[in-house]
């Protein structure tokens, strides 16, 4: 089943071949700007990275990357919903036997190969051209960290999605997770600069403890041992997120259906 | 086949209800063709969504195949082919068989078997030379011939049709309702609940007639009164 929705992806995502390359170049001219930035202001944030090993630009382009990889959890689920929707070919979906469920888990799969396709060119081009240095990184850590950083938001991508189900537009969640996380969640600097008011808030979003350990686990090597608090936290967040994204999905789902607007927008 | 139970759905909003099926208790039998006659509004999609657990009923229920709507979706899907009349239901930039590949899969077909059954239907609708050229560049009469291939992948015993012939021209939708009839109810057996508003269409399709009026439904048994039940309808209506 999940064969047949990549397929899908990949040949859609094919017809619009020069759209992938701009992609690409995108994250190239993306990653330029804060190697640049990094020159000229790279020495003062040192003091501030000391636990991340000092350097700006790695602080930074695994912030970048590995945001997107949330943005992907966080924003695809509602994203496909409504653009089945729009294209009319979710009611053609909603008539086969597969579950709605399965189906919006399905049609997510290709944003997060991409996704992770994405991560990789980051750090190919940041080792490779810039010299961010990984060769320390505890690898097994890292994807620890990046399932359960995934599991999280995927719970509140399943909850967005829930809304739009019912709301069509305009989902509360996506608006507040996207919109405040990268300021609040440490992607372009560390949290600590921030008033310690405001840092009580990064506190409570799963993202401030996902970049954290991400990069304690590459750019330092941290051992699963110092990242465990991390890693707890982040293990809460699933434990709570993920169940009651089911429940509020299949609620969403019922409701659309008594009202008759499952495969409208 | 199938039946409905005092089927009923009303829709809420702020200061009104909506009776758009109003206790509806029908029966088709294996292999007939029934036709859904009504205008605009008349509650013939929405009993049509109900069948296909598109829609939940607000009370009684339906059985298709002999599946409960309310209470086995998965088996009730897997009975039915539903053709709508929407044809953007499609991915545009992908191929035709791309396309039905990939609802092929939802349909559990495996990859052997839905190419055989993909090139088979494509054969009885006389759509092969189409197949592999971007959805996008089909007439409208194509892109409703893949809708309907793609509601027969699964080989499924109903067929719910909603208003397939509204956008196409009329040789087009004269060429469709022969297939209809000719192809997929004498050859193929299928049963099929055809929805549409005109009146010649359902004449000439159906073995049986339902008319849906605000809601309500009565069934039509001999095709010479239905002008006359309509007429009545009208006037009573306009009372």
């Amino acid at each position: 089943m999940i064969v047949a929705f990549l397929k899908k992806g990949i040949l859609h995502e094919m017809s619009y071949r020069f759209a992938f390359l701009l992609e690409i170049l995108s994250i190239l001219f993306f990653i330029l700007t804060f190697y640049f930035i990094t020159k000229l202001f790279g020495k003062v944030a040192i003091p501030y990275l000391e636990s991340y090993g000092g350097d700006y630009f790695s602080f930074v382009l695994i912030g970048i990357a590995f945001s997107s990889y949330m943005g992907v959890g966080l924003g695809s689920f509602s994203g496909n919903l409504r653009s089945e929707q729009m294209m009319g070919t979710l009611e053609a979906m909603l008539v086969t036997p597969t579950r709605v469920s399965t189906i919006i888990f399905s049609l997510s799969a290709w944003n997060f190969i991409y996704a992770t396709a994405e991560i990789l060119i980051y750090l190919l081009l940041g080792t490779l051209l810039f010299g961010v240095d990984i060769s320390n990184a505890n690898i097994g850590a890292a994807f620890l960290i990046l399932f359960l950083t995934l599991g999280s938001f995927t719970g509140f991508g399943i909850i967005s999605a829930s809304f739009i189900m019912i709301l069509k537009r305009g989902d509360p969640v996506n608006w507040i997770l996207g919109n405040v996380s990268d300021f609040l969640g440490g992607v372009y600097f560390p949290i600590t600069i921030l008033p310690p008011f405001v840092q009580v808030i990064s506190h409570l979003l799963p993202i401030t403890y996902a970049l954290r350990a991400i990069r304690h686990a590459l750019l330092q090597g941290y051992s699963f041992k110092m990242l465990l608090p991390d890693i707890l936290v982040l293990v809460l967040f699933c434990v709570i997120v993920l169940p009651l994204s089911i429940f509020f999905f299949k609620y969403a789902v019922k409701r659309t259906k008594l009202e008759g607007t499952l495969s409208q927008y | 086949m199938i039946e409905t139970v005092n089927l009923t759905k009303y829709f809420y909003s702020k200061k009104t209800i909506i009776k758009a099926v109003d206790n509806v208790s029908l029966e088709i039998k294996k292999g007939e063709v029934f036709c859904l006659l009504g205008p605009n509004g008349a509650g013939k999609t929405t009993l049509l969504k109900m069948l296909a657990t598109l829609i939940l009923p607000t009370s009684g229920t339906a059985y298709v195949n002999g599946y409960d709507i309310t209470k086995d979706e998965i088996g009730v899907k897997s009975s039915i082919g539903f053709v709508g009349g929407d044809e953007r239901s499609f991915y545009w930039r992908l191929t035709g068989r791309q396309n039905l590949e990939f609802y092929a899969s939802l349909y559990n077909l495996f990859s052997s078997q839905s190419k055989e059954r993909i090139n088979q239907l494509l054969n009885l609708l006389e759509v092969e030379l189409y197949a592999d050229r971007m959805f996008v560049t089909y007439s409208t009469g194509i892109k409703q011939k893949f809708s309907i291939i793609r509601a027969l992948l699964h080989n499924p015993a109903i067929l719910l049709v909603d208003e397939p012939t509204k956008s196409l021209d009329p040789r087009a939708a004269s060429h469709l309702r022969k297939f209809i009839k000719e192809k997929l109810s004498r050859e193929q057996k299928e049963t099929i609940l055809f929805v549409t508003h005109q009146i010649e269409e359902a004449k000439e399709l159906s073995d049986r007639i339902g008319i849906m009026q605000k809601g309500r439904f009565q069934v039509c048994e001999k095709k010479e009164d239905l002008e006359e039940i309509l007429e009545i309808n009208h006037e009573e209506e306009g009372n």
